[in-house]
């Protein structure tokens, strides 16, 4: 049985590698009949007596003129394609129903839904924020995925400075973090920065605001940190290994239990997560976590790309 | 009534600054210059124009955010106007062909010999 499969996979492997016993009728490609010793070579430019070819003087007249007819070429094609583009545009703009009327496919039964049981469904008082973390979670879930998936690139392009030092770029303007009243602000300003930034992300279900206004004022605490006392003072709290586990954890949890609240909810099964009373801190049922899921990786990914951008490492 | 006329002259004052700021902005040559005008612009004008705002509506939570606002623009427009100022001191080379200056971040550099 071994000895078989042995034999099976060694027949698979040289079928892969092509090392198998050529077939009868296979057919070879011809071979390029050998060079004649008195095959005429074709005259040199600058030779005396010769009169160039056409293709020749094709060439010739192409390198003269060929990048002009090429640029004209191109610049007519390009007005082409514009004005085909715009008239496509202006015939759709001509079809649009007209702006507010009540007849359009906007106004249909889904927003009335959404006003008059979204209170009761969601239980969430914004209903902005019931709309996009409950009803639509998907989508705002391939946002926050869109932002890590943009970060993780630019790490992976720009963020390998510490591993290569050769290849420091050389900075023209010597940058110090040394300025007495930026600090001097900054003790001020960040405490309070970050108090409203976790306010926002955490009111989220109450009133306006939400994962992605509370992580943008967030991660300007890190970047204001950053300006101030340098970038090795937010590394110690928050440097790339922190960056990359809180957000794949952030959009993993948000993942799982909103699939979890999908799949309860399209299948009319029994749900565990309780709605709460509307208007409370802990109401709103998943909304609350998964705000704070997305402040998380709006925050890291917007101080992420800051500090990408300006020292080639988080 | 009294309290209209007060607010209603506050604005106003805040807009002829604002006005004669976003003027002087577009009016002076050079970079230091246009910061410092800019700065006036946003602490005085916006100043004069919160604090109008906050007669007009009186003892309330309005003008309380009112008053956060000015406190928040006080702290944080001089220090920004500072830091764009400083980029400029350091990064333009043909500074001293303009104005006067003694180049303090230089000397300093000279005598702690880089220590970036």
């Amino acid at each position: 049985m071994n000895d078989e499969l042995k034999s099976i996979w060694l027949k698979f492997f040289n079928w892969v590698m092509g090392n198998g016993p050529r077939p009868e009728n296979e057919v070879l490609p011809p071979e390029p009949p050998p060079d004649l010793p008195f095959t005429q070579k074709p005259h040199d430019k600058f030779s005396r007596f010769h009169e160039a070819t056409l293709k020749e003087r094709y060439n010739q007249w192409l390198e003269i003129h060929g990048l002009h007819i090429f640029s004209i070429l191109y610049s007519a094609l390009s007005i082409l394609t514009c004005l085909v583009i715009v008239v496509l545009l202006l015939a759709t703009v001509a079809e649009l129903p007209p702006f507010g009327h009540e007849r359009n496919p906007a106004n249909n039964e889904v927003i009335r839904r959404y006003v008059e049981h979204g209170w009761h469904e969601t239980g969430a008082q914004n209903i902005v924020a019931g709309l996009i973390l409950d009803y639509r979670a998907f989508d705002t879930f391939g946002e926050s995925s869109v932002l890590f998936t943009a970060a993780v690139s630019v790490l992976m392009i720009l963020g390998n400075s510490r591993s290569s030092k050769k290849y420091k770029f050389k900075q023209l303007h010597v940058y110090r973090n040394d300025d007495t009243i930026l600090r001097g602000v900054a003790v001020m300003a960040i405490p309070v920065i970050l108090m409203m930034g976790c306010v926002v992300v955490i009111n989220g279900h109450l009133s306006a605001g939400g994962g992605f206004a509370g992580g943008a004022i967030l991660s300007t605490a890190l970047i204001l940190c950053a300006n101030a006392y340098g970038f090795e003072s937010v590394r110690r709290f928050f440097n790339e290994r922190i960056f990359i586990v809180s957000s794949s954890t952030a959009l993993m949890i948000y993942a799982l239990s909103k699939g979890y609240s999908f799949f309860t909810g399209a299948n009319q099964l029994h749900s565990i997560i309780p709605k709460g009373v509307v208007g409370n801190i802990l109401s709103a049922g998943l909304i609350l976590p998964l705000n704070i899921c997305v402040g998380l990786i709006v925050a890291g990914t917007l101080y992420g790309f800051y500090a990408l951008f300006s020292e080639g490492d988080i | 009534m009294i309290r209209v006329l007060i607010a209603g002259g506050l604005i106003i004052t805040g807009l002829y600054v604002l006005a004669t700021t976003t003027i002087g902005i577009f009016r002076f040559s050079t970079m230091l210059n246009r910061v410092h005008v800019a700065s006036k612009c946003d602490t005085l004008g916006a100043l004069l124009v919160l604090s109008g705002l906050m007669v007009l509506s009186g003892w309330s939570v309005y003008s309380l955010k009112l008053a956060l606002v000015i406190v928040f623009l006080w702290l944080c427009n001089p220090v920004a106007s500072h830091l764009i100022a400083r980029a400029e001191v350091r990064t333009n080379p043909n500074l001293n062909l303009i104005c006067d200056f003694i180049d303090a971040t230089k000397e300093s550099e000279g005598n702690s010999n880089g220590d970036n």
